[in-house]
């Protein structure tokens, strides 16, 4: 049995089994549509209206008087609200230090909504593509218009947005490996011969890749191949990394401008030193 | 079919779950695809395909006995390319099961790389499966599953006796994780420590599919050709893996330090025959074939440990501390036995066979230091600030056999890098103006690869507006880096900028009209060697792009109307144009149903005869509310 056919059916036994009952909430008498919204809040089984509004007995009294209720709103309300129980560091999040910190040009409200989010999973205020878009207005449109984007995931795939400034936004695998390998694992190796572009480059995969999306095929830095690899593999001083192609490789002959027309297994090999399998 | 039916099995059974008044969103429907031109290069870029689609499922229902609630969340689910389903229930206190499934079209034929003979058609799956005891409790153990698939057809080449031939090839990769471990928190002090086991077992198939070769001339006075050529190949990587991080808070102090180690540990067996005319120029022979063997183990270790304090001076002032270690080392053995069948010398003489056996080794370690400090003001007033400095040391010490990609030289020894960084971002929020800057620089030491740079600058502004109940929203970044090597024999300076303007206007609430303007501006040049000269050339890249887009959505229950146009043109290294359509139209029927018809349509044109197709995807889905 394929685990396609046992999540199907571990899906029908939780729909029949949990089409059974709802729940009830306080302050429900006059928002009855937020009350009956919040029963399925993830926030519901932990969190009263007042934990998060305050003692509503002032705001009952008065009528629904909107001034003696308490309503979290930007940095102050996250502060007071979100993070009382929220603000966990780990070594790579943080809600003060992060790339994201609690301040008023960025909280955790301008994202998260707690009764009208879009994407219910995580409280999300609007779908990725939107939300991301509204302040990385500059990758967003790389995601947008170019030919080879980065195809089927989102922002958050691959970025955290709690996590630390720099390159620590970048999730990891449970291994601790960076993040493309997490899908792409017929790059991960280990190999026996290691293409130095990603044994040595700072930046790993994207020393060569374009991660948002790219005019250029296979989401490559530059037009065309032979142009990529030449750029390191013309050793013209002696304290870089990268070797010589030999004379025979004339540029003049489309075989030769696509270096991995040979060099298949350019992301590492265990059988040839060239890369060449 | 498959897919259809695992669609239909959830829409049937999501039924059922609604008729007993359970909160449920679902819309489902049928995609038409029509294409013209390259469809190939559709599918690389786009892939979107006809058929049955659940684009969205959302349900959620509390519930008694065993569970006390069950969460579905599913996107994409049929025709793909990309599908998701997620699942989560559990008891509060006892338990919490969250079980993820996700699905990948990869398609990859383009006409222009690889001579269009690097292709491939595969799907990857991935299945999730996590269960913590006592969640949200002191100690909290858990264990988790995962399995991922990657499998299909594609083509590749392989070079062999002096020339390359296009291979069919079959992909088969099955990934498996076993974690498990314990989170716990006791309220100043949390953390948590897992432990793992991963294996990756892949085998690939390579046969012959074309044996005339790329080179369509003689060597020699020969024709090089192959009548046979297959190749096995196995791979099996073992990998156990450590994580654990521990924080400890006090009232002003915030510590945390982690630990992360794998091993990874690969075994692989090659097989290949091939039969045909070759030529071997460092065994000076021609040559009528060859089988092989290779048996290769390889291994990466790698561990990373961190120290990081964060300091609150006051609420709203804080300082980090942190220190960063990684430690990577690679090593591989290789045992390649290869016997080249019927070889004659270039003068014609001594036809035999010759066997040659290479055992190598090769070892790579790779050294990395971070040291980094931070200050950051929030909510100084309108104000926020950070301020930060980083310096990173790198050490990598090569072993010959490594990195001869093609010919040896410039592969090994020790380099050494020291990068220092210093960071700021500010902020300004007031009212309804919003301004934001951040600034990076980077200075290194050395250069490890020729595209290192010594010096790097990013900068980037942000600029937001809006009025009162957002009847305006104006959004404005604009992104510079700049980065460079001028060091003689290298010459490398890149530069790249971009623009992006966004403005939202509702002059009335059911009326949202949106444009957007991107201009991209890239250049990059290095010095390079041509190698059938030696003479020096410049590898000049550029990009010069705008992009508009406009659109409008209108809301008057119970219709609603989404449209929105773009179009790119980019005059760089490629110059092309993407246009792009979307129209969605929706009818809310009477309080639980709708139907909504889409119809996008995709129009690239690249300045060759391959690189271009109009696609145009039309679809009908049905909503349900209950």
């Amino acid at each position: 049995m394929s685990y396609r056919s046992l999540l199907i059916g571990g899906v029908a036994l939780l729909l029949i089994l949990g089409a059974s009952a709802g729940s009830a909430q306080e302050c429900a008498d006059c928002h009855e549509d937020q009350a009956k919204a919040f029963a399925t809040n993830p926030h519901a089984k932990q969190v009263a209206c007042a934990v998060c509004h305050g003692d509503g007995a002032a705001h009952i009294e008065g009528g629904g008087d909107t001034t003696k209720i308490s309503v979290p709103r930007g940095f102050a309300g996250a502060e007071t609200t979100c993070l009382t129980c929220h603000d966990r560091i780990t070594d790579r999040r943080s809600h003060r230090m992060g790339a994201h910190a609690n301040s008023p040009a960025v909280n955790c409200l301008s994202c998260h909504s707690i009764h009208h989010a879009e994407v219910p999973a995580a409280l999300v205020r609007l779908p990725q593509t939107k939300l991301c878009a509204s302040c990385h207005g500059t990758q967003a449109a790389s995601t947008r218009n170019r030919p080879h984007p980065h195809r089927v995931v989102a922002c958050a795939t691959c970025h955290d947005p709690h996590a630390r400034a720099g390159r620590e936004n970048l999730r990891i695998t449970a291994a601790g490996e960076t993040v493309c390998v997490g899908c792409h694992t017929d790059k991960r190796g280990p190999y026996v011969f290691e293409h130095g572009g990603t044994a040595l480059g700072e930046a790993d995969c994207s020393s060569c890749h374009e991660p948002h999306g790219s005019s250029n095929p296979n989401q490559l830095k530059r037009a065309r191949v032979a142009q990529l690899c030449l750029e390191c593999h013309s050793p013209l001083t002696a304290t870089t990394a990268g070797s010589q192609p030999p004379s025979f490789h004339n540029l003049n002959n489309p075989r030769y401008q696509n270096c991995t027309t040979c060099h298949v297994a350019i992301h590492g090999s265990n059988r040839s030193p060239q890369l060449l399998k | 079919m498959k897919r259809s039916l695992t669609c239909l099995s959830l829409l049937l059974l999501t039924f059922a779950a609604s008729a007993q008044t359970v909160p449920i969103e679902i819309e489902a429907g049928y995609r038409w695809t029509d294409v013209s031109g390259n469809e190939q290069l559709y599918r690389t870029q786009i892939d979107e395909r006809s058929g049955f689609l659940i684009r969205t499922l959302s349900f959620f229902t509390a519930t008694k006995g065993f569970t006390d609630h069950v969460r579905v969340d599913a996107t994409d689910l049929g025709a793909g390319p990309a599908s998701a389903l997620r699942i989560e229930t559990g008891k509060a206190g006892t338990y919490r099961l969250r079980l993820g499934y996700r699905s990948f079209d990869t398609f990859n034929a383009l006409p222009t790389f690889a001579l269009g003979q690097h292709t491939f058609d595969r799907n990857r799956t991935m299945f999730d499966a996590d269960l913590e005891i006592f969640p949200d409790g002191k100690i909290t153990p858990f264990v988790g599953y995962s399995r991922g698939r990657f499998e299909g057809p594609g083509t590749t080449t392989y070079f062999l006796g002096g020339d390359e031939f296009l291979l069919g090839q079959d992909l088969d990769e099955t990934e498996r994780e076993i974690r498990a471990g314990a989170s716990f928190n006791f309220g100043k002090v949390y953390g948590s420590v897992t432990q793992g086991w991963r294996s990756l077992d892949s085998d690939e198939t390579l046969s012959l599919a074309d044996p005339a070769g790329n080179n369509s001339g003689t060597i020699l006075g020969r024709d090089i050709g192959a009548s046979t050529l297959t190749r096995t190949s196995s791979i099996s990587t073992d990998t156990p893996f450590t994580a654990a991080f521990l924080t400890g808070e006090t009232a002003r102090v915030r510590m945390t330090g982690s630990y992360v180690r794998f091993s990874a540990e690969s075994d692989g067996v090659d097989d290949e025959t091939a039969a045909g005319t070759f030529v071997s120029f460092p065994l000076s022979r021609f040559f009528s074939g060859v089988e092989g063997n290779i048996t290769s183990r390889a291994k990466n270790t790698t561990s990373r440990g961190s120290a990081r304090a964060e300091v609150s001076i006051t609420d709203r002032l804080d300082f980090l501390a942190g220190y960063r270690s990684e430690h990577r080392e690679m090593s591989g053995t290789a045992l390649i036995d290869t016997l080249f069948k019927g070889t004659v010398n270039f003068s014609g003489l001594d036809p035999r066979d010759l066997r040659e056996v290479v055992a190598t080794e090769s070892s790579l370690d790779r050294d990395v230091d971070v040291i980094e400090a931070a200050l950051a003001a929030r909510a100084i007033g309108p104000f926020s600030m950070r301020l930060g400095y980083s310096q990173s040391k790198f050490d990598f010490g090569i072993d010959p056999d490594l990195l001869e990609i093609v010919v040896p030289g410039n592969q090994q020894g020790t380099f050494k890098r020291t990068v220092d960084t210093l960071d700021a971002q500010a902020s300004f929020t007031k009212s309804l103006y919003s301004l934001g800057a951040s600034y990076r620089r980077d200075e290194a030491d050395d250069a490890v690869l020729r595209t290192d740079y010594l010096g790097r600058d990013r900068l980037r502004v942000r600029a937001g507006y809006h009025t009162p109940g957002n009847m305006l929203r104006l959004a404005l970044v604009a992104e510079q880096s700049r980065q460079d090597n001028r060091e003689d024999g290298i010459g490398f300076d890149a530069d790249a900028r971009q623009y992006t303007a966004d403005i939202e206007v509702s002059p009335a609430p059911p009326l949202r009209i949106r444009t957007a303007y991107t201009r991209l501006r890239a250049d990059s040049t290095v010095v390079i060697r041509r190698p059938e000269t030696f003479a020096l050339d410049t590898s000049v890249h550029r990009e010069d792009g705008d992009a508009f887009e406009i659109g409008f959505a209108l809301a008057i229950e119970p219709l609603t109307i989404d449209v929105g146009a773009s179009r790119f043109e980019n005059e760089g290294t490629i110059p092309y144009n993407v246009d792009r359509y979307r129209m969605r139209l929706a009818y809310d029927f009477p309080k639980h149903a709708g139907v909504a018809a889409e119809w996008s349509r995709d129009d690239y044109a690249e300045n060759t005869s391959l690189g271009a197709f109009e696609a145009d995807r039309f679809g009908i889905f049905l909503r349900y509310r209950p």
